[in-house]
């Protein structure tokens, strides 16, 4: 499946990108494409565009706090989950969303 | 007929000494009866003695009765009730709001730790552990008799002369106090005037023939028993006034048989003290003295001053202090935290054994590089010497690194004594400095005193203005015997070594001219007695007065060196008191036209190629440094314990940007305009992420708690941080969020904080794995401590982080963390990704 995501922790220091390592990783392994939009201390990187969310399966926002831009994903199907969350059993989140 | 008037009492802190004692004032003159009743607590009181009025415990809204009855009741009722109506409501306003800053949160270490803890203001930081020691604690000694006295009347002579003096010397004082102290002598006073008190020491000798000193025991003990009672604080502490007045009075008519046991301290000890002379300051063993905790004391008092420079961990402004039962127990004077600490549990000495850690890692770190001449990172030298006030600091002063002796403040040895000190003691005290300077340079200041500082054998009458008005270089031709004696003394001292003499308060080449003559003339002396001395001693002239910071060129033809006083300088140039926390935004030296001022003096002196130094305060903190080496000042002199800090610190300057940072300061606009600069400043200093000291391995830490204590105590110790609880408390508040165990036992604690001087990654390995409350629930083997400055988005270091972040979840760039244990190789592993 095409996944895309974004990260976002309250400090944006560490699990913002910790968590965008994470979900690539499980995602690789479970055989899935996915990119991952961080927004932390460096301001949003790996940023997507409104195609890429359209044409992606599912949107996954591992997100603790507002973010930028959120209405991107308005029309998309999309699971919102704490940062911990994608830390500690990603792959979880990505069968909630077969 | 007597007469009655009911009111309820509007004063949010009830009848207290204050209210009290203007009341007292209102009705002390009329002959008629005065009492006083308390409806709630059924109290009556005589009208003309304050502390019953104190005794009958008036709060605010209870009702209350004032009787008067005499010949002159109808009067005395008419001025009673106007007051009662008018001024009372306001007669107990705050004296000066003192700004208390709020105190920062405790570490969670010591906040678990079971202990008892009173907060109160640092004034001098640093932590001391000993047994507490009540300084000035009311004793009558034992030698004195209390009993069986055959005269009464022949007793109660001197007890009433002592009274009646001890008012008068009030009446004087008061001439010249301001503000608090000023208050505080009033209820001095009024407890000495006190028709209740009078009353109580007169019946003890006369109906129970007690002497005079079982008379004084037994008043103090009633009325300090009375107040105490109080359920108000403020009550409370005026036990200390009657303790107060009480000792005066011993002393009044004992002389030095009243001494109590003086304080001798015997072992670690906490002074405990409401107040304290910078005499009985220095009486102290301060082998022994580990800390002081003061009632009150202003930032730039003596006292203060001394414990600074000797580095004795000091705070004040502990609430109820007067009343807080020590007993012999061993107390911890925390003024890093802001903390006194009683009823030490194990949790707290081991709180406290980090804490020595913490301390004394960042000293020996200090001593390292205070060895090593001052000079920034482009090689430019500035001298860092120290400024003391008594010859015993000098040695301790070098040892800490200092280069020179910048100042030696001469008035202690004239202060606190009935009589100046002579030439022999004089010259031994200046001759022991150069001694201990061993070669190096040393500049002594003549006497600054009068005024402020008063000197009882000057006489000098009290007046409107001291700081405007006659001290120092001005009061020289008047006690012209007593300056000859100093300056002779200094001119016999300088065989000894590499001596400078300055003159304090110089505001006119007239001045100067003068001190000269009486130097060179007692030099002339020395040759025709065959007094050896060194004809090349230079004077030279403290700028505290704005008019001399003009005329720099013309003093430069009788001077030799000049030395700013910050702190005078500041207070004349901006005019604004010093020691009035209200005016303190004024009283900054970072106002942009003091800064110019500053550069005119700097560039003044340069022209006339003679040497500017500083020696005021703003010369002893590090956040300064970079605008005073922008100045190209070739001496900075302050306390002893800021030196080593001041020469790290300058290391890592660059002349050429602290240049182009003063050129920016000189055209700010406001005081906070430079404030921010200088911040922007510091955080472009450049200093590595990371580096092997950071890099904690088999580290003894138990808990989670400690682990964070120890990682943010590594950045102090490496001067990463200034102040290592804000960063421990901005780290624990990101922790509140959720846990930063992550799994795997690792965790990546983190913060981001104004008091983190660099951006600093920790890498820390316990002993044993920590909980952590993990995601997994696993124990923590690896602790990697994020510290970052606040404003740091998209810089290259949150860069490196992110990247760290994102890596951290890589199997095995984690067990390569894990299995490394040399801290330069684990620097290396961490390096390798940035």
């Amino acid at each position: 499946m095409k996944f895309v995501a974004v990260t976002a922790c309250p400090t944006g220091i560490a699990h913002t990108y910790m968590a965008a390592a994470q979900l690539e990783k499980t995602a690789k392994k479970l055989g899935h494409t996915i990119k991952v939009e961080t927004q932390g201390a460096m301001g949003i990187e790996n940023e997507l565009s409104q195609a890429e969310v359209d044409a992606a399966d599912a949107v996954i926002l591992a997100t603790d706090i507002a973010i930028e831009q959120e209405d991107r994903f308005s029309r998309a199907r999309k699971i919102q989950v704490p940062v911990q969350a994608a830390l500690k059993d990603p792959e979880a989140i990505f069968a909630q969303l077969k | 007929m007597a007469l009655e008037h009911e009111f309820i009492c509007p004063l949010p802190s009830g009848i207290h000494a204050r209210p009290a004692s203007a009341l007292e004032e209102v009705v002390r003159h009329f002959t008629a009866e005065v009492t006083l009743l308390n409806r709630r607590t059924q109290r009556v009181a005589n009208g003309k003695s304050i502390l019953a009025m104190v005794g009958t415990d008036i709060r605010q809204g209870d009702a209350c009765v004032f009787t008067v009855s005499g010949p002159d009741e109808r009067e005395a009722m008419a001025v009673l009730t106007s007051f009662l109506r008018d001024k009372f409501p306001h007669c107990d306003a705050p004296l000066t709001v003192t700004k208390i800053e709020a105190a920062a949160p405790l570490s969670p270490c010591l906040r678990d730790a079971g202990a008892t803890v009173y907060r109160g203001q640092p004034v001098v930081p640093g932590i001391g552990r000993g047994r507490a020691v009540r300084f000035g604690k009311f004793s009558i000694p034992p030698s004195l008799p209390r009993n069986s006295v055959t005269d009464p009347e022949k007793e109660w002579r001197p007890l009433e002369a002592a009274l009646k003096k001890l008012n008068a010397t009030y009446d004087h004082r008061l001439g010249n106090a301001k503000g608090i102290e000023a208050a505080l002598l009033k209820v001095h006073q009024s407890i000495a005037r006190d028709v209740d008190f009078r009353d109580s020491l007169r019946t003890a000798v006369s109906a129970r023939q007690r002497t005079a000193a079982g008379a004084i025991e037994e008043a103090e003990a009633h009325f300090s028993k009375m107040l105490a009672a109080s359920g108000n604080a403020l009550l409370r502490e005026r036990a200390l006034d009657i303790q107060d007045v009480c000792l005066q009075l011993l002393r009044e008519i004992y002389g030095d048989a009243a001494k109590s046991a003086e304080v001798r301290l015997t072992a670690d000890a906490v002074v405990v003290a409401e107040s304290l002379t910078p005499g009985q300051f220095l009486a102290l063993d301060r082998k022994f003295l580990k800390g002081l905790v003061l009632a009150s004391a202003g930032g730039t008092s003596h006292t203060v001053i001394l414990a600074r420079s000797f580095n004795i961990p000091t705070l004040a402004g502990v609430t109820d202090l007067a009343v807080i039962q020590f007993g012999e127990q061993e107390i911890v004077v925390d003024a890093d935290a802001g903390a006194l600490v009683t009823n030490l549990t194990d949790a707290a000495r081991r709180y406290y054994t980090l804490e020595e850690r913490r301390i004394t890692g960042r000293l020996l770190r200090l001593e390292k590089s205070s060895a090593r001449d001052a000079a920034t990172a482009d090689g430019q030298r500035i001298e860092i010497a120290a400024n003391i006030s008594t010859a015993g600091e000098a040695a301790a002063a070098f040892a800490s690194g200092a280069e020179g002796i910048g100042l030696f403040r001469t008035e202690m040895l004239f202060l606190d004594r009935p009589a100046p000190p002579d030439e022999q003691e004089q010259f031994e005290s200046y001759q022991a400095v150069l001694a201990a300077a061993n070669g190096k340079p040393v500049v002594i200041r003549t006497l600054d005193v009068g005024g402020d500082k008063p000197l009882a054998y000057l006489n000098l009458p009290a007046e409107e203005n001291p700081f405007l008005g006659r001290r120092a270089v001005r009061i020289y031709p008047e006690f012209e015997t007593l300056f000859r004696t100093q300056i002779r003394a200094l001119v016999r001292a300088s065989a000894g070594g590499k001596l400078s003499v300055m003159i304090p308060m110089i505001a006119t080449v007239d001045e100067a001219r003068w001190v000269k003559t009486i130097v060179a003339e007692e030099q002339k002396k020395c040759v025709a007695e065959k007094i050896e001395f060194d004809p090349a001693m230079s004077v030279g002239a403290m700028i505290e007065v704005p008019a001399a910071a003009l005329a720099v060129a013309a003093l430069s033809r009788e001077l030799d060196f000049f030395s700013i006083g910050s702190n005078d300088l500041l207070q004349y140039f901006m005019a604004a008191d010093r020691m009035n926390p209200q005016l303190a935004a004024l009283s900054n030296p970072l106002q942009p036209a003091f800064l110019r001022l500053l550069k005119l003096i700097a560039d003044a002196a340069r022209a006339q190629k003679k040497e500017i130094s500083l020696c005021g305060e703003m010369g002893g903190q590090v956040r300064f440094l970079p605008l005073l080496a922008g100045l190209s000042l070739d001496k900075i002199s302050a306390a002893a314990p800021a030196v080593a800090g001041l020469k790290a610190e300058l290391s890592r300057l660059n002349q050429k940007t602290c240049r182009q940072l003063l050129d920016a300061a000189l055209n700010c606009a406001t005081a906070d305009e430079v404030s921010a600069l200088l911040e922007q400043f510091s955080a472009q200093l450049s200093v590595p992420l990371v580096e092997a000291e950071l890099v904690m391995i088999d580290s003894d830490a138990t808990t989670k708690e400690e682990a964070i204590k120890q990682a943010v105590d590594r950045l102090f110790i490496l001067g990463r941080t200034d102040n290592s609880q804000a960063v421990e408390d901005a780290v624990w508040r990101r922790e509140a969020t959720y846990s930063t165990g992550f799994g795997y036992g690792f965790a990546i604690p983190h913060c981001q904080a104004n008091a983190v001087r660099f951006n600093s990654l920790v890498l820390l390995k316990p002993k044993s794995p920590v909980a952590w409350n993990s995601l997994d629930g696993q124990p923590v083997r690896v602790v990697i401590l994020l510290a970052i400055r606040a404003g740091q988005a998209g810089t290259t270091h949150m860069q490196v982080l992110a990247k760290l972040a994102r890596k951290i979840m890589d199997d095995d760039f984690r067990a390569e963390l894990e299995q490394e244990k040399d801290p330069a190789r684990l620097c290396a592993v961490l390096e390798k990704i940035f």
